[in-house]
């Protein structure tokens, strides 16, 4: 069984990824590797390793025109990760608000 | 972004109160949901919710020393293990807690989306004091 969420933590933990990935967001097409190497000052080599372990965690699309190749965002995996964590944020403050609330009521 | 939830909190109470409330079973069914719970290093726990189709929440505890207690967390209908943990420490106002719940990661693609529709349709509206976040949560989407 593939673990997905993992390979997503994994890839959003580096702070270079998290940069190609937003630039990505952001930019209204696809960027080329050319074009990405370009703007992050860093080799065509290190970009296609950062891209390559952002598409396998399934952030982003590749596809090739020619010799070059383009890619793209997809920002959906995160939403898993995120759900999660909104839920558990938003249960625990509640939960805590509560304890604050029985201790006060339960004053002894 | 970090595959851990952590929240601070303070309250103005000693700590062995405050040790009571999280984990005596009694207290924990008061506050927070219906406990069968000994803070007891491998007590298989379960919190239920006060209606019968709500998923349960299950586990082990791992550790349970004053004032430290670590349970896993387990969500009925999947069998991913997360873990919580509670910290208490005694600080000039009272007792401060550090609540840490982790293990994401643990969840494969699939399970991760069974979790939360059936979180959405379960807990939500089985444990009767997140009524008050029920909508906040919907809309927030």
């Amino acid at each position: 069984m593939q673990d997905n969420i993992t390979k997503i933590l994994k890839a959003i933990a580096d702070p270079k990824r998290r940069e190609i990935f937003h630039a990505l967001v952001i930019a209204s097409s696809a960027l080329s590797i050319t074009q990405i190497s370009g703007q992050f000052e860093i080799s065509r080599q290190g970009v296609t390793k950062h891209i390559k372990t952002l598409q396998d965690a399934g952030l982003v699309d590749i596809t090739a025109k020619g010799r070059e190749r383009f890619c793209v965002a997809d920002a959906r995996p995160l939403e898993k990760i995120t759900e999660w964590a909104k839920f558990y944020e938003r249960f625990w403050d509640k939960t805590l608000n509560d304890l604050g609330t029985f201790l006060d009521n339960n004053e002894s | 972004m970090k595959d851990v939830i952590r929240k601070e909190h303070s309250f103005n109470y000693p700590i062995q109160k405050v040790w009571d409330a999280i984990s005596k079973a009694d207290e924990i069914s008061s506050w927070f949901v219906k406990a069968d719970f000994e803070a007891k290093s491998g007590y298989a726990y379960t919190f239920s919710s006060l209606e019968e189709d709500c998923p349960k929440i299950t586990g082990v505890v791992k550790h349970a020393d004053p004032f430290t207690l670590i349970y896993t967390w387990i969500v009925e209908g999947t069998d991913i293990e997360t873990i919580v943990k509670w910290e208490l420490t005694e600080n000039d106002k009272g007792t401060k807690l550090v609540l840490e719940h982790s293990g994401i990661s643990n969840y494969p693609e699939n399970s991760a989306v069974t979790f939360f529709s059936s979180f959405d349709t379960g807990w939500n509206g089985c444990i009767d004091k997140l009524e008050t976040f029920l909508p906040q949560q919907i809309h927030a989407r």
